[in-house]
């Protein structure tokens, strides 16, 4: 494959639709208000676990406005078949976590409903409910795969010999917390129901898949059902599916006739939006004197709903990390009664890497190694794994550029040596990467009789700048200026294409859009540039294209360093520099991927110090679930970021020679800040969040 | 639920007379929020912002006047010098808008034990001016604060206004929160030198039911600073100041931070502002 020159690709510039944003006038889900809407604000569950006997729906029917209260007992059925059981709402008495959905009031306004929901009665039968993950639980299996089709466990040499056999062992216990994705929009529907079946204006991640998702469940064809989401206002993962709410806001529509509207609030979503499972992982490091690395192992555990199965690929980056000839990763599971977890920004990685790369500078530090030394040392030269090749791996690269940058060299590695006043200053350093990956999409390309292009896809803008992105690859694409060139994306009625998850969304639909504008050129020349009044269309569907891809190893990879200071008496830790190295093949949009990945390492900084969704064992509740008591960063936390990359030149990729950027930069920076507190503080926090009585108890 | 809105100080007493049971909202921070998380529906809120008399302070001899109305902001802006505790604390409340919003008389009608004034005017001593139809009364802080998100008020009394004794020596104001800005303290602590009376005030926050004075504290520091001489602080007399300022405290464990942890870093922070405060002081005398 050969990339193609592209002067709109590569540079600054502008937001396409910032102007339509700042104003107002960009519409957001809850924004869309059809004829004779009526509103409808679920009831959830107030146990973890048991039965639900009994709901006293005639006493809301009573309260002015209320149109309708259904429960299972009287909700339409839905057809969920081999589909996502969290998205049989309302099928079944079975209560499997607190705060799931047992009931749906429908009112005439949002107060009247709010006012049913809150009076409408429940009873239960209860259980006794057990909500905490913990090693050794007896309920511990191994998942026949893990997210999305990775192998469990996977395993080389003899590890265990490997590990007897070292000069140094590093044998450490690694655990991060549950944590809720908090885009900055709640989520929304409104479902209208017609003749021709089902309109959802809905704020997603990606049309096609929630369209694909409803269809079955309603009994349709997909073509019936049509999902409507132009702008999002984040999503990190909790939208990339449907959750049960959208299942709910249909099904209330069809129930009462009429369209209705479901607002997720922020304290529903604690329950009902997914969320980052917590991990306890077991990292095992095998080295000679020189760290060397002889063994690897990560065996981690997480946990899922009684629903559903969500299994994080928490050790799955440790595969392909660094060489040894003797590995081992495991992934084991547990379902408790707690809500589904679901994708977080770089699920997997985020976590897995944390330990992975906390464990590489307790190693560094037995062996009396520079930490970015150990990690060049112990770098592959193929997939350790699979033995395939790299396309592109410039690891080290960001590594060496980091410590430049960063002012690495002359580093005293001697922990909690470095006082300025009653602070104690440290730096840390780990590194990040992220899979490429690319998925089958469509997209067509139409020239306009007055000269203009419209180009359509069903991809997704969570704010990061896809729409201006893709606009900038269509415009080089048809050769022509940005302002002749509009594109069409959040519709479900536009050419399929995969959400914008995986950090693949620009990869796909990038090469969609450049096959479509290739092939409209063609048409174009063809005609010696005449445009008939009707206008000219072209369409394109990679699915060839994307199964044919040679199987490199393909992955994005960076560099996170980062400066704390901790008050030793307060236990306080604040950031004061974090700088991000990546190599992430072409960057398509310098301006908007800066905004990506200096946002990832900005929700890495919130991981490493204050994000921790905290289960009340009692009520099987997360308990802190709104942002008085979720702390995310807030920008004064954030003094001094920096995000650079070098450039990758990796004809293997796509048209675009572009790697995901969309999660990367959270990888690897808990590590680098927890590895900073240790060289700070000469604690070593492998719990986090790294709150302050953590530090407090580890320096008196 | 009702909204009543007065444009005049008599005819919100008047208002709450007959409706004791309506909530008053000022800055509406605190009201606002427990409305949308439907903790308690009031039946009448009671709008205290047409009245344009609550934001206006004044200086009374030798204590400021804080009107019900006067913002954080405000209180930053123009009594950081007559009232330093109460302004360094005003200082670390919410964010930008909340402090645009955000009321000390809010911050007393709330009453919740990690409010960031209470501190301060613990530790400056001062007295809530509160009013009901029937008539005036003057409330020393030290009695209002009556249990966890409780204060003294009748329920048809209103603040109209906070006196805060002009600061007569250093004041300081501690608080330890997860991150820089936006946050609920752990724990704080406030601590006022008042040289003229050779007296040591103080206020603790987010460590016990309501907040407190550290009154054992105050008498064990009186006796033994060394008011004339200004001579260097021992640091084993700051030390038993921080353990006493701790003993007087009783935390709980909670999402914020654990009871044993609040005690050290209480211990920690009084030990902090008497260093400050007690430098100010000595640098004042010698120069
Ligand atoms: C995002 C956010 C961040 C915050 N951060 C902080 C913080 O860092 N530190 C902190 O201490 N607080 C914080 N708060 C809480 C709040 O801002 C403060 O308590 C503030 O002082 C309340 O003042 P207000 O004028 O807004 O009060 P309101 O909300 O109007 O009222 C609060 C209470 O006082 C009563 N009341 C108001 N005026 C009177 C009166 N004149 N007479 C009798 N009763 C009255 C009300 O009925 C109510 O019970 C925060 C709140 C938010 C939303």
């Amino acid at each position: 494959m050969t990339t193609v020159a592209m002067p709109n690709v590569g540079s600054a510039l502008d937001r396409v639709d910032a102007l339509e944003k700042v104003t107002g006038r960009a519409r957001y889900a809850y924004e869309n208000f059809p004829a004779d809407l009526a509103y409808a604000v679920p009831v959830q569950a107030t146990i973890a676990k048991g039965e639900i006997s009994a709901v006293d729906v005639d006493a809301v029917l009573q309260l002015p406005g209320v149109i309708a209260a259904i429960w299972h007992a009287n909700a339409p059925r839905l057809a969920p078949r081999n589909g996502d059981p969290e998205l049989a709402v309302l099928q079944s008495s079975r209560v499997a976590y607190r705060g799931q959905y047992v009931a749906v009031v429908v009112a005439e306004t949002l107060e009247s409903a709010s006012e049913a929901a809150r009076v409408l009665r429940v009873r239960y039968d209860a259980d006794e409910h057990d909500v905490e993950l913990r090693p050794g639980h007896p309920g511990l299996y191994r998942p026949d795969h893990v997210n999305p089709y990775f192998p469990t466990d996977t395993e080389q040499g003899d590890p265990d010999a490997a590990l007897a056999a070292a000069r140094v062992v590093v044998d450490a216990t690694y655990s991060t917390p549950a944590e809720h994705n908090n885009p900055m929009e709640p989520h929304a529907t409104v479902a209208v129901w017609d003749a021709e079946g089902l309109t959802v204006y809905d704020s997603t991640q990606g049309a096609s898949n929630i369209r694909d998702t409803l269809a079955p469940l309603f009994g349709l064809p997909p073509g019936s059902v049509r999902v409507i989401s132009p702008h999002v206002g984040g999503g990190f993962g909790a939208k990339a599916r449907a959750h049960p709410h959208v299942a709910l806001a249909a099904l209330a529509a069809k129930q009462v006739g009429r369209p209705v509207k479901l607002a997720v609030t922020r304290q529903q979503m604690f329950a009902v939006t997914g969320y980052r499972t917590p991990t306890i992982q077991r990292v095992r490091l095998g080295a000679d004197a020189d760290g060397r690395l002889t063994a690897i192992v990560h065996e981690a555990i997480e946990q899922s709903s009684t629903v559903s199965e969500f299994a994080e690929q928490t050790a799955v980056p440790t595969r392909m990390m660094y060489a040894a000839p003797n590995r081992r990763t495991t992934h084991r599971l547990v379902r408790l009664d707690v809500p589904t977890p679901s994708w977080m920004r770089a699920p997997g990685e985020a976590p897995g890497m944390y330990a992975l790369e906390s464990a590489m500078d307790e190693l560094a530090i037995a062996c009396r190694i520079d930490p970015i030394e150990l990690r060049i040392r112990n770098e592959p030269d193929v997939d350790p794994e699979s033995g395939r090749p790299f396309s592109s791996r410039n690891l080290v690269a960001c590594l060496r550029e980091g410590a430049r940058r960063f002012g690495w060299a002359g580093r005293d590695p001697e922990p909690g040596i470095r006082r300025e006043g009653g602070l104690l200053v440290g730096t840390g350093v780990a590194a990040s990467v992220f899979p490429v990956y690319r998925m089958p999409s469509q997209a067509t390309a139409r020239a306009e009789p007055d000269g203009g292009f419209t180009v359509r896809i069903a991809a997704a803008d969570i704010g990061t700048g896809a729409r201006t992105v893709l606009t900038q690859i269509a415009a080089d694409a048809l050769d022509a200026p940005m302002d002749r060139v509009r594109v069409e994306i959040g519709d479900s009625a536009l050419p399929p294409a995969w959400v914008a998850g995986g950090s693949a969304g620009t990869a796909s639909w990038g090469t969609a859009v450049v096959r479509a504008c290739e092939a409209l050129m063609d048409v174009l020349h063809g005609r010696a540039g005449d445009v008939p009044p009707e206008g000219l269309e072209a369409s394109a569907d990679t699915t060839q294209e994307v199964r044919a891809q040679r199987r490199f190893a393909q992955h994005a990879f960076g560099a996170q360093f980062a400066e704390v200071a901790v008050d030793m008496d307060t236990g306080e830790a604040r950031v004061r520099r974090l700088l991000g190295v990546f190599a992430a093949g072409r960057i398509l949009n310098p301006k908007t991927a800066r905004s990506q990945l200096i946002g990832g390492m900005t929700m890495g900084l919130s991981m490493a110090l204050l994000e921790e969704s905290v289960m009340d064992q009692e009520f099987g509740d997360y308990l802190n679930h709104d942002f008085a008591q979720y702390h995310i960063a807030a920008s004064a936390d954030v003094r001094d970021i920096d995000a650079v990359w070098i450039e990758e030149d990796d004809p293997g990729l796509n048209p675009m020679g572009s790697k995901g950027i969309g999660e990367i930069g959270i990888v690897g920076t808990a590590a680098a800040i927890a590895n900073a507190v240790h060289h700070a503080t000469g604690v070593r926090v492998r719990d986090l969040p790294i709150r302050l009585d953590k530090l407090v108890h580890g320096v008196i | 639920m009702d909204f009543l809105r007065p444009l005049t100080w008599d005819e919100a007493l008047a208002y709450k007379a007959g409706r004791p049971e309506a909530t008053p909202i000022q800055g509406g921070t605190d009201v606002m929020v427990e409305i949308n998380l439907d903790k308690g529906r009031p039946a009448a809120l009671l709008d205290l912002n047409p009245i344009s008399e609550l934001t206006g302070w004044s200086a009374e001899g030798r204590t400021v006047r804080v009107g019900a109305g006067v913002t954080y902001s405000r209180l930053i802006g123009e009594l950081g010098s007559l009232l330093p505790g109460l302004a360094q604390a005003a200082r670390t409340v919410g964010s930008p808008q909340i402090r645009n919003r955000g009321t000390v008389a809010g911050n007393l009608g709330a009453a919740s034990p990690a409010g960031d004034s209470h501190p301060p005017l613990l530790a400056s001593g001062a007295v809530v001016e509160a009013e009901s139809a029937r008539g005036r009364r003057m409330i020393p802080i030290g009695e209002f604060y009556t249990g966890v998100k409780r204060n003294a008020l009748a329920p048809d009394e209103l603040i109209r206004a906070v006196h805060v004794p002009a600061a007569t020596g250093p004041q300081y104001f501690s608080k330890i929160g997860t991150r820089n800005a936006m946050v609920i303290a752990v724990c704080s602590f406030a601590i006022a030198l008042h040289p003229g009376e050779r007296r040591i005030g103080t206020g603790i926050g987010s460590a016990a039911p309501t907040p407190r004075r550290a009154v054992a504290a105050e008498e064990f520091l009186a006796g033994e600073l060394d008011w004339d001489g200004r001579s260097a602080l021992d640091p084993g007399v700051a030390r038993r100041f921080g353990e006493l300022v701790a003993e007087a405290a009783s935390p709980i464990d909670d999402v914020r931070g654990r009871a044993d942890y609040r005690l050290h870093s209480l211990s920690v922070m009084a030990r902090r502002a008497l260093g400050w405060a007690w430098k100010d002081y000595a640098g004042r005398g010698s120069a």
